[in-house]
């Protein structure tokens, strides 16, 4: 699903924030992607939902190498993949279900249709009743099920979550945690960028571990929780 | 997919967006309107002008001297030839006819003049020429040739009044091309900040577009169309306050303009004058909100 060869990210005047990164990511994987604050995890999703591109290396999504896709190609690949982030990035003029539906307005999916299927979107994360109110009237956790509605509402192949528990207390934790490992199960390839050592212990995922730019580790199951808590 | 839904979702977020800061679009609209309300005000006048002109030309007539010892067969030829080169009506005035004319026009005092052994008048020809011949220039050229005839002694026609209109109706063509591109670019600068207003207003959402995979264009399209609407609602608010002036200035007798009233109704062609404004409005509207979505919006 995703590859890396030698991929480096530099902003101008800065050191690079990625260096020779390699990484193979196959269809269906939850991938736990980890390391110290600044080591460059939130650049690393931007390079897989080109927010940004690489300096230098090849990034292949879905077996396309995106270093020759055009600008005006982004939008399409993008429609294949759902995002989440730490803030959710809600619309607060906005109903729930009409945020939920701001991923099929831009395919230009008619209006009724857009309605139903995040109306249905929002059942799967339990908040169908939440529909019509804003989403400041919501918690922190019932918001990023909104948030995650959103990303999920049009099937995407991919899902990349950056810190998607950094704002929510353990128990809304687990919540969305458990609604991720759900939509994994059925089919959907997920890389979630976190600090939080308890999440890896607990799920005990693929887990790659950054630092300062780098890939360091790189481990499965059990072992992922016993890197965390090594080097945490 | 459809482009109809893809439609109905622009349209729907342009008059969101509308009725979300009515302020700024008021302020956009008012300015769009003031401009083509003073476009259409200059439209109207210069409309009257050219009435005006018109029915001056229809008292112009060049009126062609001949010599006294022009032979009516002469006369006739260059009665034929006039004619022919101008397309208009010509008639023949005899000496007798002239003095005649002339005593009537001095009255008590002319009666001296048909007292006189020999009529001193010559022959002369009056021209009423056709209307596409009425200008000052075309005017100019035909006497100059008509002077070069044979037997022709002078040539006079209406030129100082005619010189006068052609030069006050090029002057306001040329004045009004100034002032109205000052008002117009005024106004595309005024769409175009209530534009920019509108993308950072929302910026969240643009960005949230791009994250789910909006192409450029569905980002821009609504904003373009903000701008399309602000023309549009401002050429309707703007033909509404040119009916509603051109009713008040013929219903009332006394009006400030009653003196170019020509028969109690203005000359406007309303078809056409609404066709301009929704025209301009909507290219004004587009060009604003063009400029700020190549300035303002980074996709
Ligand atoms: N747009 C940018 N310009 C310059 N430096 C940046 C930019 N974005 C991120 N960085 C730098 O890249 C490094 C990694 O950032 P980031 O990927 O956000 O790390 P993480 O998500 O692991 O905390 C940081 O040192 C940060 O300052
Ligand atoms: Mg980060």
């Amino acid at each position: 699903m995703i590859q890396m060869f030698h991929v480096t990210k530099a902003y101008p005047g800065d050191p690079p924030v990625l260096v020779d990164i390699n990484l193979d990511i196959d269809k269906g994987e939850f991938v736990f992607l980890t390391g110290p604050s600044g080591a460059g995890k939130s650049t690393l999703l931007k390079l897989m939902f080109l927010a940004e591109r690489a300096t230098r290396g090849q990034v292949l999504l879905a077996g396309r190498n995106v270093a020759r896709l055009r600008e005006s190609g982004i939008p399409f690949l993008r429609r294949n993949i759902g995002v989440v982030f730490q803030d959710f990035k809600l619309l607060p003029t906005r109903t729930v279900a009409e945020n939920v539906g701001f991923t099929l307005d831009v395919l230009g999916t008619p209006r009724d249709e857009v309605r139903d299927r995040s109306l249905k979107m929002l059942r799967r994360v339990g908040l169908e009743h939440k529909a019509d109110v804003s989403p400041l009237k919501l918690s922190g956790g019932e918001q990023q099920r909104v948030s995650l509605a959103r990303a999920l509402v049009n099937d995407p192949a991919l899902l990349l979550a950056d810190e998607p528990t950094g704002n929510l207390d353990p128990a809304l934790t687990v919540e969305i945690m458990d609604l991720l490992t759900d939509v994994n199960a059925r089919g959907t390839t997920i890389v979630v960028a976190t600090h939080d050592a308890t999440l890896i212990e607990r799920y005990q995922k693929r887990t790659l571990r950054l630092e300062k730019g780098t890939v360091v580790a790189d481990e499965r199951g059990a072992k992922a929780a016993r890197l965390m808590s090594q080097t945490a | 997919m459809s482009v109809a839904s893809k439609l109905a979702y622009f349209g729907r977020t342009a008059i969101g967006s509308i009725v979300r800061s009515p302020f700024v679009h008021v302020i956009a609209v008012a300015s769009l309107s003031l401009a083509l309300v003073g476009f259409g005000v200059a439209r109207i006048a210069r409309a009257q002008l050219d009435a005006l002109v018109d029915a001056l030309g229809g008292e112009v007539e060049l009126t062609v001297y001949l010599a006294e010892d022009a032979a009516p067969e002469q006369v006739a030829e260059l009665e034929q030839a006039l004619t022919q080169r101008t397309g208009g009506e010509v008639h023949r005035i005899s000496p007798a006819e002239a003095l005649g004319r002339l005593a009537t026009q001095l009255g008590e005092d002319g009666k001296a003049l048909t007292e006189l052994p020999q009529n001193p008048l010559p022959w002369s020809l009056e021209v009423r020429l056709p209307k596409a011949a009425r200008d000052a220039e075309a005017l100019g050229e035909l006497s100059r040739r008509t002077r070069a005839l044979p037997f022709v002694t002078g040539v006079d026609y209406g030129e100082e009044a005619l010189v006068r209109l052609g030069l006050i109706a090029r002057a306001l063509e040329v004045a009004s091309l100034v002032v109205f591109s000052l008002v117009f670019l005024t106004a595309v600068i005024v769409v175009s900040a209530t534009l920019q207003l509108a993308i950072f207003a929302r910026r969240e959402e643009i960005e949230i577009q791009k994250l789910v995979g909006a192409t450029d264009r569905f980002v821009r399209v609504p904003f373009l169309l903000e701008g399309l609407l602000q023309g549009l609602l401002a050429s309707g608010l703007a033909l509404g306050a040119l009916v509603g002036l051109v009713r008040w200035l013929e219903s009332s007798a006394a009006g400030p303009l009653a003196f170019a009233r020509l028969d109690g109704q203005l000359a406007v062609e309303w078809p056409r004058l609404a066709g301009e404004l929704v025209g301009i409005g909507c290219a004004l509207g587009l060009s604003g909100s063009f400029i700020a979505v190549r300035r303002f919006l980074r996709v």
